[in-house]
């Protein structure tokens, strides 16, 4: 055990660190696009109904294929592994984000509309605040989907906790395999839980009876 | 003053508001009441702009609300809907100053404004304010509701069947709010409702709806005793001969089928009309309907002669009384004077009918057990 880490330590370190701000990184970016995205479309629940579909057609695509594919484009660098997870992370949050504001029911609308609230002012204070759990859920779901599909980064060179599971299936060698294994596990049940703290924090306390 | 003209609306080819007129002073209760779907809940959100009118005009105050900015006007315009809306994410005083914040007053106003306001529902400050809506009963959320729309002192509420969700006591025991508030405040409010019970209860005036038109906009007073027509008076159901005796007035009992001569007429063609209905008098009107008096049969057997004109047969002893007489005095009059019935007239002193002694106790009868008219 202690042989492992004087021989892996620094290299496991350097790798939780990639994978880590692989995930963080790109779900960062994907969390905006699709707030953003989930806004607009649920401006236009018809055009959703066709646009969806295909979005979600893209979250069919095996992530290996689709790394593959941006490797041909963009060749060996971050980015081409930032813009796979970050499409990756979009579309849990996206959906969760649409379908969130959509939940939204019509009372609430109606209340602020006829206090007076302009459709920017119902979005912030009343739509998104009501659509927030949802939209978290999105997140969570996101972040640790994409904490395993980083793993594929190795597959192109570019390090993470993919590299010791690659090169342990490779050669045969199960610790290699364990070592790349349980920190990822470990990273993505720790960033739930840190979502779950962060839900707990900005969800107004009046939401949070319902929510159980 | 709100004042609606020729507004129309419609969803497809459905006409849900057909060329509305409608005047509201200041500091009224005006109750819009109706059947559903009879557009009163699409009238009352085309005076916030929520429903966008087709063609006509809105004016309140004189302004056209088409040339105000929608979010302003509505937010100078309270708002009380069923379902009541409150939002969760919102604290009791949060949810009471949303207009006060949109409209930008600073902070110590608005609490000020929310301490004021929660007492004047009972509801101490220190033990709501900053309680979620997810932690008090139907009737407490309503009644911050209804405090919202109060928060930024909007001289016009308007009120979408504010209290159609709650029970019959607690709805009663808001209507009273409601309606001490809008009195001590002097707003105007329009509220909307198919509970007629409600309707008579809070309304000063009551403005009854029915596929889109305006039937009758009247004192509940005076809706309850002279429903305009048919529909009216079936929507009333109960409540129109749910008087006590002493309150019945003279319209409320006459028979309006009466058989009327004119004075011109001569003495044989009046006796055939009364041999024809079996009745033994007639009661005389001149061109303009105008009543004359009554040509009974004893006076033509006794001074009639075939051929001559009734004009100097017309008897006037016969009483007379008002629409709005109460119906006592009829009674009265029927049993000291011995007659065989009253003569009722309209304001202009035309014949609106006659009430006799059988009308007086059908109308009686229907007092003590129910509608039997």
């Amino acid at each position: 055990m202690m042989d492992f880490f004087m021989k892996y330590g620094n290299k496991l370190i350097t790798a939780i660190i990639t994978h880590l701000v692989y995930v963080l990184v790109s779900v960062s970016i994907g969390f905006l696009i699709a707030l953003i995205l989930g806004i607009l479309l649920s401006r236009m629940p018809k055009l959703s109904k066709l646009i969806l579909p295909l979005i979600s057609v893209f979250q069919t695509i095996p992530g290996i294929v689709f790394i593959g594919i941006l490797f041909l484009y963009l060749g060996m660098i971050p980015t081409t592994v930032v813009i796979a997870l970050t499409i990756y992370a979009v579309f849990p949050i996206l959906k969760n984000t649409y379908t969130g504001l959509l939940e939204v029911s019509e009372e609430y609308r109606d209340a602020a509309k006829g206090c007076g609230m302009s459709p920017i002012q119902i979005l912030f204070r009343v739509e998104l605040p009501l659509a927030l759990p949802t939209i978290i859920g999105g997140l969570r779901m996101s972040t640790i989907y994409i904490v395993s599909w980083a793993v594929l980064a190795s597959m192109i060179g570019l390090g993470g906790l993919g590299d010791f599971i690659y090169i342990g299936v490779s050669t045969n060698n199960n610790t290699l395999i364990i070592a790349g294994a349980i920190p990822s596990a470990l990273i993505a049940v720790s960033l739930g839980l840190l979502i779950d703290v962060l839900r707990k924090r900005v969800i107004p306390k009046g939401l949070r009876r319902d929510m159980l | 003053m709100i004042e609606c003209r020729n507004v129309s609306k419609s969803y497809g080819s459905n006409l849900v508001v057909k060329n509305l007129n409608l005047e509201i002073p200041d500091g009224q209760f005006i109750v819009l009441i109706g059947p559903s779907g009879c557009g009163k809940t699409t009238t009352l959100k085309m005076l916030n702009r929520l429903i966008e009118m087709d063609s006509g005009e809105i004016y309140i105050n004189g302004k056209n609300i088409l040339n105000m900015n929608p979010e302003k006007l509505r937010s100078g315009i309270g708002y009380v809907i069923q379902q009541i809306g409150l939002f969760p994410n919102m604290t009791v005083e949060e949810n009471i100053c949303v207009v006060p914040r949109l409209l930008k007053w600073d902070k110590d106003r608005c609490r000020k404004r929310a301490i004021e306001l929660l007492e004047m529902v009972n509801m101490p400050y220190e033990e709501y304010s900053h309680k979620y809506p997810n932690e008090m009963s139907g009737g407490q959320q309503q009644r911050i509701g209804v405090l919202r729309a109060l928060a930024a002192e909007p001289p016009i509420i308007l009120m979408d069947e504010p209290f159609g969700a709650l029970d019959p006591i607690t709805r009663d025991s808001l209507q009273d709010e409601v309606k001490s508030l809008q009195k001590r405040l002097k707003k105007t409010v329009i509220f909307v409702t198919h509970d007629m019970d409600e309707a008579l209860k809070l309304a000063d005036y009551i403005v009854f709806m029915y596929n889109g038109e305006i039937l009758q906009m009247d004192s509940p007073e005076s809706i309850l005793r002279m429903p305009s027509n048919d529909v009216v008076r079936e929507f009333m159901g109960k409540h129109v001969h749910n008087f006590t005796p002493s309150q019945l007035i003279c319209s409320d009992l006459m028979k309006t089928k009466v058989f009327k001569t004119t004075e011109d007429k001569k003495t044989l063609e009046c006796v055939s009309i009364m041999s024809r209905n079996e009745i033994d008098s007639l009661i005389v009107v001149d061109e303009e309907d105008h009543y004359k008096g009554v040509l009974s049969i004893e006076t033509v057997n006794q001074r009639g002669k075939a051929g001559n004109i009734i004009h100097d047969l017309i008897n006037a002893d016969t009483p007379v009384v008002s629409m709005v007489t109460p119906a006592k005095t009829a009674f009265d009059m029927l049993s000291e004077k011995g007659s065989e019935y009253v003569v009722v007239l309209t304001d202009e002193g035309k014949v609106a009918g006659i009430i006799t002694k059988t009308s007086m106790s059908k109308a009686l009868a229907s007092v003590v057990w129910g509608d039997t008219v």
